[in-house]
């Protein structure tokens, strides 16, 4: 299954929540691959750890593979390529992890002909050995997102089921410019209806997930004077109302990420190590990441209701 | 003179295994030329040849550049309806002139490449095995990998094959022996979980049936490591008897009837087998496992024979 994973604004912990959710879905058993998508500036391999390709590779990453000078995308295997202690070692019962990096001083492209092309042969390819592929794309209306919309939408792909995760912070700015990149002119669905996929069930098939959720019910909130947990409840309320009106409220959403003072200050894996031994990150953020692990496979929860 | 080739395994995408007559409709991509298939003591079927036009660097050890001018030959298979290969190989050899000659010339020698300018083939063959990764030199590998995605990306297949798994490559490449009575003989290497190298020392005229031999080589290092992976995976992974002896299902349903290497070989080959037999030994290692799934399905059944009746 592909994974696609957008955002309409930058920031908004769509790299660190898919790879972690990734991560998740890894130890749960399935064999699964991150695609660096984000042309203008890779990162996936500052998460995973990778110190060769902390801003993308120099030995052939995916953007040098759809723009046809390479055969095949460099791949790295994270269990057994990374450089954080914790995360070598495949755990048992785990499945593959890899990583296909973009290249540095890359940059966004137009979608050719040829690019949408070897961009669809990559996906079926990854497809014949991976549980999950999700494609990290890079955050607004990117070339990036209009090429594996075209691609997918190729008749070769048709049988091949692909999702879609839209990320936004729990704000006001985030809610309307998720909202926008969805449903606004020129967004994904509009993309997608013109690219020959029917608009309905790309709809379907896409979700929010919503980040850096802080929740006013939550115990940490407990130093706080009571004014302050009274207007955090009430911008909760705003929220909810505007993100209903805007179609990104309760049927549309697929899971949040409570704020996470690890991830606020490195965008990283988080290990079990992180939670139980140094108890450096919340419990309730790799629950989050878990559950989301097992929704995005679970046909149950991409009903229409 | 030198044959370099590199053949790639994959499994079929497809959710049963395909017929005869399906596979050789599947392969029928070259317009006027048949699809060779034979039915025993496998089910097998083999694409007509392709020629691919090349005019590129070639890899070599040492760094020398090397040029060469000329075509590949590559073609697809499947075996038992389950496995598709994709093999790519040519042969070099010293071009009389030292410049390009027109095309028409290339093509009156199919599947031959000339190299033009000094060429040391050991070099060439190191560079052609070795694990470094070499940019815009000869890659059969990308050849043999592209017919494979033409032939997956076929309407004829159902996409929902019943187990993923990874391709496996083996490169090899067959150095011309001293004199001409030489047993063709071979060093077979593991050099990551998906890259095989095979470098063999044979008399010429046994190049035809070697490829073959590579291909056959190659269909089954593919069976025993995907089984492996199989196995490893539903072993070690967490879950009841009853949820892991599920997960071996797709290695009973598919794979444990395909093994019968050397099936189709020709005598002169069979030595190399022989020795890979001998060390690492496919089919020890084979039967080993295929014992360990039987085992594992019978102990399930004692199990379910004993559990107190409902």
């Amino acid at each position: 299954m592909l994974i696609f994973a957008a955002s309409d604004k930058g920031g908004t912990g769509r790299s660190v929540t898919s790879s972690n959710m990734l991560y998740r879905s890894a130890l749960q058993g399935s064999d699964v691959c991150y695609l660096d998508f984000d042309f203008g500036s890779p990162t996936a391999g500052a998460i995973f750890n990778i110190d060769s390709a902390v801003r993308g590779t120099t030995r052939g990453g995916l953007h040098d593979y759809l723009d046809g000078a390479l055969a095949e995308p460099q791949r790295i295997e994270v269990w057994t390529e990374s450089d954080r202690a914790s995360l070598r070692n495949r755990p048992p019962g785990a499945g593959r992890l890899v990583l296909l990096p973009g290249d540095s001083g890359g940059g966004e492209f137009p979608a050719t002909r040829e690019r949408i092309e070897r961009c669809a042969r990559l996906f079926l390819r990854l497809e014949e050995e991976f549980d999950l592929s999700l494609v990290d794309l890079s955050a607004g209306r990117s070339y990036a997102t209009q090429m594996v919309l075209a691609a997918t939408a190729m008749p070769e792909l048709k049988s091949v089921r692909s999702r879609w995760l839209v990320f936004h912070r729990w704000t006001r700015q985030h809610v309307l410019a998720a909202s926008g990149l969805v449903y606004g002119t020129r967004g994904i669905l509009d993309a997608g209806s013109r690219a020959g996929h029917d608009y309905d069930e790309l709809v379907n098939r896409l979700r929010f997930v919503r980040t850096a959720v802080v929740d006013p019910d939550s115990p940490e909130l407990e130093g706080l004077r009571p004014a302050q947990v009274a207007w955090l409840r009430e911008c909760n309320q705003d929220l909810l109302e505007l993100a209903s009106n805007n179609r990104v409220g309760r049927t549309m959403l697929i899971g949040s990420v409570p704020l996470d003072p690890v991830l606020q200050w490195r965008e990283q894996l988080i290990s079990d190590n992180d939670v139980y031994a140094r108890k450096i990150a919340n419990l309730e953020t790799v629950e989050a990441f878990s559950a989301l692990a097992k929704l995005i496979v679970d046909d149950a929860a991409w009903e229409m209701l | 003179m030198l044959t370099l080739g590199e053949v790639h395994t994959g499994l079929l995408q497809n959710s049963s295994s395909l017929s005869l007559e399906n596979t050789a409709q599947l392969l029928d991509f070259l317009v006027g030329q048949r699809v060779r298939r034979s039915e025993r003591p496998i089910a097998y079927a083999v694409s007509p040849d392709q020629l691919t036009g090349i005019d590129c660097r070639l890899p070599t050890h040492t760094g020398s550049r090397t040029r060469g001018v000329g075509t590949v030959v590559s073609h697809a298979a499947v075996t038992g309806g389950h496995v598709l290969q994709g093999s790519t190989y040519t042969r070099l050899d010293r071009a009389a002139s030292n410049r390009r000659l027109i095309w028409s010339h290339y093509l009156s020698r199919p599947g031959w490449v000339e190299t033009i300018g000094k060429v040391d083939i050991r070099d060439v063959a190191q560079g052609f095995l070795g694990p470094t990764y070499q940019p815009q030199t000869l890659n059969l590998g990308a050849i043999s990998a592209r017919l494979i995605d033409a032939v997956q990306s076929s309407a004829r297949l159902d996409r929902r094959p019943p187990f993923r798994t990874k391709r496996t490559r083996l490169r090899w490449a067959v150095l011309p022996a001293p004199d001409q009575s030489t047993e063709a003989h071979g060093k077979f290497r593991i050099e990551s979980d998906t890259l095989r190298t095979l470098e063999l020392t044979a008399p010429q005229e046994a190049v035809p049936a070697l490829v073959e031999f590579c291909e056959d080589l190659a269909l089954h290092d593919w069976l025993l490591t995907t089984l492996l992976s199989l196995i490893e995976f539903s072993l070690t992974g967490p879950g009841t008897r009853t949820q892991r002896i599920d997960r071996l299902r797709p290695a009973i349903d598919c794979l444990l009837h395909l093994w019968m290497p050397a099936a189709r070989l020709d005598e002169s080959v069979l030595p190399v087998w022989r020795d890979l037999e001998h060390r690492p030994g496919f089919t020890r290692q084979w039967q080993t496992s295929v014992t360990r799934i039987r085992d594992q399905v019978t102990l399930s059944t004692i199990a379910l024979l004993e559990a107190p009746s409902r």
